[in-house]
């Protein structure tokens, strides 16, 4: 697969503040990448950066072979964005908010009516469509601007909290249209969100961001090995498990700890291979066991650790490259993460 | 709760979603194209925002429209001379008047000269209001950033702006001075039997200057609005500080517009030099990233 944006060191200050300090990371075509982190964080100028609507102060970028910085109004023409406010005029209908739009990237006049009209259905606001947008709810405003970031079909997608205000159907629909876009139509998208559960559905890499700086990119699987180099498991025994099964439990090879708990125990493994021994363990010590479940951490579990790490240590720094080829990383599925990838780009921590 | 990293699908479940359609390929859009479009999209909004439409339309009826109405119909009921009146005024303004029978002399002084002056107000107040929400409204309304992620280059986008504000001044000056020729004549034919408005003088400042002080306000009042964060703030900038500035200007060249024909084009050429200067300067410096800076 090749590369739909690339940036390296990039940077960009307000004054003396940095806003985006240093960032370098990358995702391919037909991927997409989670930009993840607190309010304040250096998001939105880094989909002005990567867009071509703001210069760096220092690093560069590269989105579709375009150069973002000297490059911009080509680039814009090839890809597509949806702001965090819809920012629709609400002094024009929906669809001049659509059509002028269309008419500013080059359509003429007929086809951006029927692209329009094609738009407006596709997104369920035909009948809505020579209303002044003023008095729209946030998720028909949404609707809106996601039709004119979609007018020119474009092969780079920026969104900037594309779901919120929405309703759970409307976030739902969203969601299944950023996944098609990416995996059925190889459409790159940079998704910027505080939805955890819309990161982790979607994102194949992510780049957490605090106060300008990068803190970590990589896949998500990836970067939640770094943080645990273990497997966590949870054990149900129906009550908490005493000390001479906490014994038993800890006889396993592999295991690295254990933690009583109200229904049984968590533990944590080295590999997700060693839990039928587990089990067997705890069987053959006649142990009522109801279940032995993985727990491998999931995007929120990611996300708090970061920021607790962060938090601990203001240089902590985290770039995760996939496992090489044929290894089976702890805790993963059927398929090796990152299987194919260059081994060199193995991962490295930075203090 | 989110679902497990490492337990992830990769796929997402089927979505029904329909093909897009065939769209046509992104086409470079030349300039003129990139600019009409600005235009056309501003103008269309600009036509529905009464807090624009309303004073572009009640100052002109007001000046254009009313005030030579009424002077008018008192011209019609006075049938002395005004030669005490034009005392102050310079002889190349009145010797043309004098010599006209009494009872055209006040039609004449007010709506053949006075109320060229203060017609320049309308393509100056037209374009400041329009120009004043050229970049601070969009900051207002939140649509200046996807305006500014759309593929239209950072000039393109500022002569755009410019030519919004520009062709509305111009286009309510013109009406509004064909309204006041209509009224004016109207009014005045039973005095003056036949059509004396526009003067020579009055078809220079309609052709000429007011072109040039439209782009004048333009060329401030737009900068004032890139720097602004709401068209109130730019309105205030450009009430308290710029206008009055070039109140005072545009009120000391027309005094000297009433010499004559002549003194007002070279005036003209002046003050279409400054704007010039003023919208050619501002067009090099705008960027989209200082915009986008401040959004």
């Amino acid at each position: 697969m090749d590369r739909a944006l690339e940036t390296s060191e990039l940077s960009r200050t307000f004054g003396e503040k940095p806003a985006v300090d240093g960032l370098t990371m990358y995702a391919e075509r037909g991927e997409v990448l989670a930009l993840l982190g607190p309010n304040g964080a250096g998001k939105t100028t880094t989909v002005r950066l990567l867009n071509g609507v703001l210069a760096p102060t220092a690093g560069s970028s590269d989105v579709l072979g375009f150069d973002p910085s000297t490059q911009g109004d080509e680039l814009r023409r090839h890809t597509g964005v949806l702001t965090e406010n819809a920012g629709l005029d609400d002094r024009l209908t929906a669809r001049e908010n659509l059509e002028l739009a269309a008419l500013m990237r080059g359509f003429s006049a007929d086809i951006a009516r029927a692209r329009v009209t094609e738009l407006l259905r596709h997104f369920g606001m035909l009948d809505a469509a020579e209303f002044q947008t003023q008095g729209f709810s946030t998720g028909q405003r949404k609707r809106i601007a996601l039709a004119r970031a979609l007018l020119h079909d474009p092969e780079v997608l920026f969104l900037d909290e594309p779901t919120s205000g929405l309703d759970p159907k409307g976030t739902r629909d969203v969601v299944d249209l950023i996944g098609w876009l990416a995996r059925e139509q190889g459409r790159t998208i940079v998704l910027c969100t505080h939805f955890l559960g819309e990161a982790d559905r979607l994102a194949d890499r992510l780049a957490f961001l605090d106060r300008g700086r990068p803190r970590a990119f990589g896949r998500p699987a990836d970067l939640a090995r770094e943080l645990w180099p273990g497997l966590g498991a949870e054990i149900d025994l129906g009550r908490p498990a005493d000390t001479a099964e906490a014994a038993t439990i800890k006889t396993v090879t592999g295991i690295t700890s254990v933690t009583p708990t109200d229904f049984g125990a968590t533990v944590t493994i080295e590999h997700r291979s060693q839990l039928p021994e587990l089990h067997r363990a705890l069987v053959e010590a006649a142990v009522d066991v109801f279940g032995v479940t993985p727990k491998p951490p999931t995007l929120e579990d990611l996300y708090f650790a970061l920021e607790q790490r962060i938090t601990a240590d203001p240089d902590f720094t985290l770039l995760a490259s996939p496992a090489a080829a044929g290894e089976e990383p702890a805790g993963a599925g059927e398929e090796p993460a990152g299987a194919g990838e260059d081994p060199a780009e193995r991962l490295t921590v930075r203090p | 709760m989110t679902a497990p990293l490492q337990e992830r699908t990769t796929e997402l479940e089927p979505v029904a979603h329909s093909s897009f359609g065939s769209v046509p390929p992104p086409t470079k859009t030349d300039s003129w194209t990139a600019i009409k479009a600005v235009v056309r999209r501003d103008i269309t909004a600009i036509a529905r925002s009464k807090a624009i439409t309303l004073p572009m339309i009640m100052v002109p009826t007001l000046l254009l429209v009313i005030l030579p109405l009424v002077v008018g119909l008192a011209a019609r009921m006075r049938t002395s001379g005004i030669g005490d009146l034009l005392a102050d005024f310079p002889p190349e303004l009145v010797d043309p008047i004098v010599s006209r029978p009494p009872e055209e002399q006040l039609l004449l002084l007010v709506n053949g000269y006075l109320l060229a002056p203060l017609f320049l107000i309308v393509p100056l107040m037209v374009s400041a209001v329009i120009a004043a929400d050229a970049f601070a409204g969009e900051k207002e309304r939140r649509t200046l950033e996807s305006l500014l992620h759309l593929p239209v280059s950072d000039r393109d986008l500022y002569v755009g702006k410019l030519l919004s504000a520009y062709l509305p001044a111009l286009a309510v000056s013109w009406i509004g001075f064909l309204a006041f020729s209509l009224v004016a004549n109207a009014v005045g034919w039973p005095v003056m039997h036949r059509i004396f408005v526009p003067t020579p003088l009055w078809l220079i400042m309609i052709l000429w200057v007011a072109p040039a002080v439209a782009g004048l306000g333009l060329g401030i009042m737009v900068r004032v609005s890139a720097r602004s964060n709401s068209t109130q703030e730019a309105n205030q900038l450009g009430g308290a500080v710029i206008l009055p500035l070039i109140f005072v200007v545009v009120g000391q060249a027309t005094g000297l517009l009433l010499v004559g024909p002549k003194l007002a084009f070279l005036v003209g050429c002046v003050v279409w030099v400054v704007a010039l200067w003023l919208n050619i300067r501002g067009a090099k410096r705008f960027t989209r990233d200082r915009m986008a800076a401040q959004a």
